[in-house]
């Protein structure tokens, strides 16, 4: 057997440096950045963070012919309280979610999530939309925003369209996004009242990408389960809402035993794998667990609230 | 095709010319000569390169030169003034927390920084706020024993070790 | 001498790196930009089992690059590791290979201005591979009759030899009956256990930087624990003579054993440096510094017999060593492994067979303990089974037993033999058992409940260095130079690397204690091979032990010298006898007095600047020395963890590092080995290891995303973190200290085992013990299997 082998992976990698040449644009507006993925969409690739696409193209995942670093455009780095709703600009830096009153107050699973999300330079670098376009299936932020109904605002040239977060994600890093779009920001609804949510993450260090995680959202009335929301991380192609398991524990009464038992079902929901960081065995063993340990959590703080 | 870009660092103004897919890490090491900044992984895994870019810190080795142009970015030798250690750097020295030495700069940056935001931070709070920093000699115990020093020495504000050049 | 009456020793002090480290100043070989300089890359094989049969190199020269391809260099066998005596050195490395076993071996190599034009260049070379074989990633399947072989004839010193089934080489040995021993034993415990395959993760990437001058001569920079035998490898390589060669001693940014050998890219660099005329530098990125050099990995079977009164009669080893492609260090490996296994217990009997197997991987050397980790951790759990099974209290049953003063003590294998002088073992687990709250501990079975805790002991040692009173198949010498300078200030001058433990500020210490000249008065110089005397390697724990033992033979020669300058001063001495060297506390520096007579003085300053303004001539000394003997430092951790059974994530909760290093030199230090010992430990328990692909990839792909060491946020609180230092004085050690680095990771992993057995009654004999493994053995017995 002969082969000609121009290149391993490994002789492209190169962390040293970013080992792509590309033509580079820095709107300072959103209209530029529109026309700019109007023009190159399809061979451009949008710098927010660049936590994740610098990586990439050290690794050579991702070679675009041109990159559009959008940090300049300030109109996209906000959280506004617009009374029954937040909006958050798709630059908004994790960090300013960790140090926002709002967040921590209204969305506190988003806020367990930013809190074991990346370490602090990440957390200064890393921006919420480019969490969500990286299309992770292990996207920290994914899971609290599904089951806090948020839903994501997608601009182009054409104009803008609005989507909830769980039609988002279309396989690992795939979204339903066209080229010529940006992710513009997000809107989560505040939560109802008597309502709590939280967002369990397990990994090897401190300092990692979810093995598994799990976001719930509950409300619990006369000792009855009214409204439940599960979303789970790293346990599929994409972050996942589990219906059925939701739909089972509607109307339950919110008993420990009764939770326990239900959530046996979010494994027939989810389809996790072996890889370098776990196994499918015990993505679907614990998935039940922090689904457990996440409503337990939600429905506590629901009562303090 | 070769950008122009204008930045302060560490106090001082910069001009210099960078290609688009320079990194700060390799513009700061290898043009400007401050070598403080590491790399070790290149991925933002072990914080070995951070510097503050605007007062805040950041990964270098993820950080596009042409990001910084007209901002100002501080690193490791920038932080003592005046011929003086700061606090933190101090009491990195006085609790042994520099073994081999090649993640100090990241840690004593961070720190640095963690005071000024928080300066009575709790050891669990230090240990959340420097876990994108690995070091593989100290273990981290005398590493958060000076981060807890330094907190103590900046609120009694005692006097700090002269630099003889 | 006691603690109170040292002067210098024991005391805290500033380390003499300290400001340039803590101000970013200080350059590591990485930081070194030459103007001129050229930047290389490798190529790296994209196959783990193939022969390489045509490189074109012609794109890659028409942009510019300089390119060394297998014809352009010497293609001699060698051993990077040159510790070993020659006629025990197995090689089979290469600078560039045609024939790559594994997915990383170096083929080709290029230089350019940039590192970007040199990865360009990288992209541009043309190989084809012939010959591709699927990777033989298991030590047994290697060890079959039908297995291809991965190497056919290496050297063994000079003499080819043939490689029969993989095995790279083997050693065997036994003492009494074991059989007759195992027979008559009331009780036996059989065992096998796998080791993980863990890669180092030291901070700077290795790196080397090659600068040519017009004399022929060239000047290495590199990331080494041994400069010396860094040049004499280069030597040999490519027929320079060491004349002609200068090794820098510049910092290492963190090592744990992983340049022990000359790291490959040291010739690969020369050699592009050679054929380029200009300085060149190669800084390996981490994702290829993960192919570098991983730790040996281990298949151990362990057969020990025991009376029923707790009396050990035999103890037999088998070790499989899965060495991956290359030999670095395999076989003394061998021999410290049945080194460790016999001086931890009084087995009686003993029989062992040790076997260091090629495989298609990544190639193993030293990592912090040198197999004593993970035989160690092996013993422990064995030991601790043992205990459970008699009914014995597992801290009495190993007093009962280990091997400890008045014991012949032979850690660094059966070449070199020693009596134990000193033992603080029965101190520390004394004092271990109280901090930890031993009292606490209760079976297994009495836990209930989703997080349940546990406490564990796990006890090992390390040897201080590979000395001995004959010579052995190791070397072991290092040189020290001492000149006092002509304020009186002194300048020490070692090749001895320092990798941050702080040993040569430990040296500096002794030289202070010895002189009474403060610490600050002490330059430490950094050297180079062309102006130090040989020193063969920081490495197996002798940097304090041997190189402290070397400083105060200088310094006392020194003092000697400095005797015969100061009796032309004090001439009412009778003889330099009769003279004293002390340091002066009001003065704040040393003074030469005579003895009872403390006011007939002069200041080490004043007899210096005489001596220069007499034409007496330097006070100087230089000193070649080997220790006779390498005793043990022995090491005991007390762990408390606690696991959650329904994640199966084990945290831990409370630690007691205890060592018995001899005299404490530098207390901070000496915590800070304990420090990170732990918390490697921890790490190679219950996280760290690098899988592989069935073609031969790393799962991780190199990258450390998913090779995961423990952050602050991980490790217990300072409250929950305790380390103890056992009062003991090692004869014949300096000023009493032994070594330390290695000992204070080598008990971790028994402890963290045993502690997770204590919780939740399961023994795992495969590391790492991740919450995977552990929520499935959770699982298995909860199904009643």
């Amino acid at each position: 057997m002969v082969e000609a082998v121009k290149l391993s992976r490994h002789n492209l990698f190169n962390t040293h440096i970013i080992p792509v040449n590309f033509k580079y644009f820095a709107p300072k507006t959103l209209n530029e950045a529109l026309e700019l993925l109007d023009k190159y969409g399809k061979e451009a690739k949008i710098l927010a963070g660049g936590t994740d696409l610098l990586v990439k193209m050290k690794m050579r995942l991702v070679e675009p012919k041109y990159i559009i670093n959008i940090k300049g455009i300030r109109e996209l780095n906000f959280i506004k309280d617009e009374g029954n709703q937040v909006r958050i600009g798709a630059l908004t830096r994790w960090r300013q979610l960790e140090k926002s009153e709002l967040i921590k107050n209204f969305f506190p699973s988003l806020y367990d999530a930013v809190k074991v999300m990346g370490g602090t330079q990440i957390r200064n670098m890393a921006t919420v939309g480019g969490n969500l376009c990286n299309a992770s299936p292990a996207a920290d932020s994914a899971p609290p925003l599904m089951v806090l109904n948020a839903k994501l605002v997608l601009a182009s040239k054409k104009g803008e369209r609005e989507i909830p977060i769980t039609q988002f994600f279309k396989g690992p890093g795939k979204t339903v996004m066209e080229p010529d779009e940006l992710l513009k920001e997000i809107t989560i609804p505040k939560p109802e009242e008597g309502s709590g949510s939280a967002f369990i993450k397990v990994a090897r260090t401190s300092m990692d990408l979810a093995k598994i995680s799990a976001a719930t959202a509950l409300k619990v009335e006369d000792r009855k389960i009214v409204m439940v929301r599960i979303a789970i991380g790293s346990a599929a192609p994409t972050p996942v809402r589990t219906p059925k398991t939701e739909e089972a524990l509607i109307g339950q009464p919110f008993r420990p035993s009764i939770i326990r038992e239900k959530v046996k079902l979010v494994v027939n929901e989810i389809s996790p794998i072996d890889d370098v960081r776990s196994t499918a065995f015990y993505r679907k063993e614990v998935s039940k667990i922090i689904v457990e340990d996440a409503l337990l959590i939600s429905y506590e703080r629901a009562s303090r609230r | 095709m070769k950008i122009p870009i204008h930045f302060i660092l560490n106090g001082e103004e910069v001009s210099v010319e960078v290609e688009p897919n320079e990194l700060l890490l390799n513009l700061l090491r290898e043009k400007l000569g401050l070598t403080g900044p590491k790399y070790v992984c290149g991925i933002g895994e072990c914080g070995a390169c951070t510097v503050l870019l605007d007062g805040e810190p950041v990964l270098s080795c993820l950080t596009l030169a042409v990001d910084v142009d007209g901002h100002e970015v501080t690193t490791i030798e920038g932080l003592a003034k005046d011929n003086e250690l700061t606090a933190v750097q101090k009491a990195f020295i006085e609790e042994a927390a520099v073994q081999c030495g090649y993640c100090t700069p990241g840690f004593i940056i961070m720190i640095d920084k963690l005071l000024k935001e928080n300066p009575n931070p709790t050891e669990e709070e230090i240990r959340e706020y420097i876990r994108g920093n690995l070091c593989r000699c100290t273990g981290y115990v005398n590493i958060v024993k000076a981060a807890l020093k330094a907190a103590e020495e900046l609120r009694k504000n005692t006097s700090l070790i002269k630099i003889k050049k | 001498m006691t603690e109170s009456e040292h002067l210098f020793i024991g005391k805290r002090t500033i380390r003499k790196d300290a400001i340039p480290k803590v101000t970013g100043t200080m350059k590591f070989s990485s930081d070194y930009y030459i103007p001129g300089m050229l930047v290389g890359r490798i190529y790296k094989s994209p196959y783990a089992f193939a022969d390489v049969r045509h490189i074109d190199t012609s794109e890659a020269e028409r942009m510019g690059a300089v390119v060394i391809t297998p014809d352009d260099v010497p293609s001699k066998l060698f051993n990077p590791r040159l510790v070993s005596v020659f006629e025990v050195t197995y090689k089979d490395y290469q600078v560039l290979t045609k024939h790559p076993r594994y997915l990383g071996d170096a083929i080709a190599a290029v230089a350019a201005p940039t590192e970007e034009k040199a990865q360009r260049a990288l992209e541009a070379l043309r190989v084809e591979f012939d010959n591709i074989r699927k990777p033989i990633l298991d030590p047994f399947e290697a060890m079959s009759p039908n297995a291809p072989q991965i190497h056919d004839r290496i050297l063994k010193g000079d003499e080819r030899i043939d490689v029969k089934n993989n095995v790279g080489c083997v050693l065997e040995y036994s003492e009494g009956d074991v059989d007759k021993a195992l027979k008559n034993a009331d009780l036996v415990v059989e065992r096998r256990f796998k080791t993980n395959r863990r890669y180092h993760m030291q901070l700077e990437p290795k790196t080397a930087l090659c600068i040519p001058h017009s004399d022929g001569s060239i000047t290495i920079y590199s990331t080494t624990q041994t400069i010396h035998n860094t040049r004499i490898l280069i030597g040999q390589i490519f027929d320079i003579p060491l004349s002609k060669i200068n090794v820098v001693k510049v910092p290492i940014g963190g090592s744990f054993g992983s340049s022990i050998q000359i790291n490959p890219v040291v010739p690969i660099t020369v050699a592009l440096c050679l054929k380029a005329r200009k300085p060149v530098k190669i800084t390996l990125t981490r994702e290829e510094d993960i192919y570098d050099h991983v730790a040996y990995q281990m298949h151990f079977k362990i057969r020990a017999g025991v009376t029923k009164d707790g009396r050990l009669v035999a103890g037999e080893l088998e070790n499989i060593m899965d060495i991956g492609a290359h030999q670095i260090q395999a076989y003394p490996l061998l021999g410290t492994a049945l080194g460790w296994f016999v001086s931890l217990y009084k087995w009686r009997n003993i029989r062992y067979v040790g076997k260091a197997v090629y495989t298609n991987k990544v190639p193993t050397c030293a990592f912090r303990g040198y197999g004593a980790p993970q035989v160690s951790w092996a013993v422990e759990t064995v030991i601790d089974e043992i205990a459970e099974k008699l009914g014995m209290d597992p801290v009495d049953f190993r007093l009962m037993n280990y091997v400890g003063k008045g014991d012949v003590f032979w850690g660094q294998g059966p070449t070199v033999k020693s009596i134990i002088r000193s033992d603080g073992v029965p101190e520390l687990m004394e004092r271990g058992k109280k901090l930890i709250g031993w009292h606490r501990r209760r079976l297994p079975s009495e836990k209930t409940g989703r997080y349940r805790r546990g406490i564990g002991v796990g006890r090992s040692f390390h040897t201080s260095g590979a000395g001995g009173p004959i010579s052995g198949e190791v070397i072991d010498y290092t040189g020290s130079i001492l000149k006092v300078n002509e304020d009186g200030t002194i300048d020490y001058i070692t090749a001895l690397q320092d990798h941050g433990g702080g040993t040569l500020d430990a040296h500096v210490k002794i030289i202070a204690e010895e002189l009474g000249v403060p610490p600050d008065l002490i330059n430490l110089v950094w050297s180079d091979t062309q102006t130090t005397l040989y020193d063969v390697c920081t490495h197996a724990s002798r940097g304090t032990y041997v190189g402290g033992g070397a400083a105060v033979q200088a310094a006392k020669q020194l003092k000697e010298k400095i005797f015969n300058y100061a009796i032309r001063v004090l001439e009412k001495a009778v003889s330099p006898d009769a003279l004293r060297l002390g340091y002066d506390k009001e003065l704040k520096q040393a003074v030469v007095y005579v003895v009872d007579n403390p006011n007939m003085k002069i200041t080490l300053k004043d007899l210096a600047t005489l001596a220069w303004q007499r034409n007496w001539g330097t006070i100087a000394t230089t000193v070649t020395y080997r220790s006779k003997a390498a005793p043990p430092s022995f090491t005991v951790y007390f762990v408390e963890v606690e696991v959650d059974t329904y994640t199966g994530k084990v945290r831990p909760v409370k630690v007691i590092g205890g060592a018995d290093v001899g005299t404490v030199i530098n207390p901070d230090f000496a915590a800070g080995q304990l420090h990170g010992g732990f918390a490697q430990g921890w790490g190679m328990t219950v996280l760290e290891d690098t899988p592989y692909l069935e073609n031969g990839e790393l799962m991780n792909r190199g990258f450390i995303t998913d090779y995961k060491i423990v952050t602050a946020q991980d490790m217990p609180k300072l409250e929950d973190f305790q380390v103890i230092f056992a009062h003991t004085y090692e004869p014949t050690g300096p000023h009493g200290a032994k070594g330390l680095g290695e000992a204070a990771l080598n008990s971790v992993a028994g402890a963290v085992a045993n502690a997770i057995y204590n919780a939740i009654g399961v023994r795992f004999y495969e590391l790492p013990i991740t919450p995977e493994k552990v929520l499935e053995a959770l699982k298995r017995r909860e199904g009643g299997e």
